[in-house]
């Protein structure tokens, strides 16, 4: 048969989000993929070279789209480490559930996309529905609802408002009624398991081998999570479970998703019965003529798609000399599609890299 | 006595002339040589460190080095197996002047994307990597993008004040 070359994206409606892959296909098999990031390249971080500590963070934000609160998280967390910034209790188990908030929002925009490239519109509506239940309390938290900057070199920006916690609860008790109808429509739907499994299926070996972080690796049965390994702010505080699955395949990644949107919400609960009286802002020096002690530093969190790390070197001026950030899509979005797509289905392109998790600014940087 | 400790002394046995420190007790930091960068790189996949983060490099110009940074993070499960062995901070310096080194595929298979953005950003071939194109920009650049003598505001400037106006548009 006759082998073709297709252009995948970045205007598909398969495709989530600016990114495309060129397909070498014969019939509708796949024979070769090449991923092609860049679309969203900014230069992020050369921009953050010209920029002060501070200025740096509507920048920082905009690298994940869908979860900026991580990425605050982890130039916040290499900013206090470099100058050595002690941050006080309270406002660690706040960042807590704000970045828990932050993932299952995050958990309900990666199921809205999964629906709705399977074509289960009904479930990708309530997802994004409930998701915006989430943008609502960062709204009444912030004031702003998708990019927050509300986690600071130091502490949080400001503590709960009055009745927050109360508003937190009432939010996920909303959603967590709606789990059963999921289970009902989605998850446990006989259409959905014919579609996902084994689809895109990699070993624990290969998962080890090409570097898989998140639920990628989790879902092959390696119960890989920085939240444990290295613990930051309140997570050695609680305990809680690490959802894994065995197979590694499109099928098991959705549940671990789905298996952590609901220890996340658990999660939650048990920070907010034990959340601590105090601070919540240990203060800086002055922004304008901080200069941040001489260093290098690698610190990493859980993002919700697995370890996100940030390497940074400071050369005791007012600016970073050099930042990289190791996003947990760029394993996933260039070395193990390219892989797992091969002697996949042309359908089935679009599933695997959503099940992949993978998040194109984030790549692009 | 740490097991990291033990390791940063096995270290310093197996391989002549190499700088160990230990700055953090979860973090080991050797200043290595180029030619022995993908020995020790064998040397720690074979001691549990099997988890490649991050390969990053930073322009120090002033002393017209580039320095490459090998970041591992072992797959751990908890804090307790993490304290003992910590992470990998393997660094090398390399002149600026046509830089070049060698691919750390065969050891670790996602470097290959980090390999290929640290070429198009900072101009570094890699000998024996298989495709050095493109990755994130979209042609080729006199100074690569992310060195240090490249201005980005020079860039701007040069590039959007040589189109010429529309006619009829005053300046």
């Amino acid at each position: 048969m006759r082998e073709l070359e297709l252009y995948f994206g970045p205007q598909h409606l398969g495709m989530v989000g600016n990114f495309s892959i060129t397909l070498k296909v014969e019939g509708d098999r796949i024979l070769k993929a090449t991923a092609n990031p860049g679309y969203l390249h900014r230069g992020f971080e050369k921009l953050m070279e010209y920029r002060t500590w501070i200025q740096n963070f509507p920048l920082v934000c905009r690298l994940n789209v869908i979860e900026p609160d991580h990425m605050e998280m982890v130039y916040a967390m290499a900013v206090e480490k470099l100058a050595g910034i002690e941050v006080p209790e309270r406002a660690q188990w706040i960042r807590s559930i704000y970045l828990e908030l932050a993932r299952v929002g995050s958990h309900l925009f990666g199921l809205w996309a999964y629906a709705n490239m399977l074509g289960f519109d009904t479930i990708a509506q309530w997802a994004m529905y409930h998701r915006d239940l989430i943008l609502d309390l960062f709204e009444e938290l912030t004031g702003g609802r998708v990019y927050h900057i509300y986690i600071w070199p130091g502490g949080v920006r400001r503590d709960f408002p009055d009745g927050f916690a109360n508003k937190i609860v009432e939010t996920l008790h909303s959603i967590g009624k709606c789990v059963p109808d999921y289970d009902d429509t989605f998850f446990n739907n006989p259409l959905f398991y014919e579609r996902a499994h084994g689809i895109g299926k990699i070993t624990q070996e290969e998962a080890k081998e090409w570097g898989a972080v998140g639920q990628v690796l989790r879902a092959t049965g390696i119960p890989y999570d920085i939240r444990k390994v290295e613990p930051y702010a309140a997570y050695d505080k609680v305990d809680f479970d690490i959802p894994t699955r065995e197979n590694g395949d499109a099928y098991s990644r959705i549940w671990v998703i789905r298996d952590e949107l609901i220890e996340s919400v658990h999660l939650i609960f048990k920070l907010l019965d034990k959340l601590p009286e105090g601070e919540v802002y240990n203060k800086v020096p002055n922004p304008f003529k901080w200069k941040v002690p001489k260093g290098e530093a690698y610190v990493r969190v859980e993002s919700s798609r697995g370890e996100l790390g940030l390497y940074m070197v400071s050369n005791g001026k007012d600016k970073p000399y050099r930042v990289h950030f190791r996003t947990p899509s760029y394993p996933h979005g260039l070395t193990i599609l390219e892989k797992v797509l091969v002697g996949e289905n042309i359908a089935d392109v679009g599933n695997t890299m959503i099940s992949l998790y993978v998040v194109a600014p984030e790549i692009d940087r | 006595m740490k097991m990291n400790k033990k390791l940063a002394e096995e270290l310093e046995l197996t391989f002549k002339d190499i700088e160990v420190s230990t700055p953090e007790d979860t973090k080991i930091e050797i200043f290595a040589h180029k030619e022995q960068v993908l020995t020790i790189l064998r040397f720690l996949k074979d001691k549990g460190y099997n988890h490649l983060a991050l390969i990053s490099c930073v322009d120090w110009i002033e002393k017209a080095e580039f320095e490459l940074v090998y970041i591992l993070t072992p797959y751990l499960q908890d804090y307790e197996a993490y304290k003992e062995i910590g992470d990998i901070h393997l660094k090398m310096r390399i002149p600026r002047e046509n830089p070049e080194f060698e691919t750390v595929i065969p050891i670790f298979a996602n470097a290959e994307p980090y390999e290929r953005e640290i070429h198009e950003l900072f101009g570094i071939k890699f000998a024996g990597h298989p495709r050095l194109t493109h990755l994130l920009l979209e042609r080729d650049y006199a100074i690569p993008p992310f060195r240090k003598d490249f201005d980005t505001r020079e860039y701007v400037k040069d590039v959007f004040d040589s189109i010429p106006p529309i006619k009829g548009e005053k300046k």
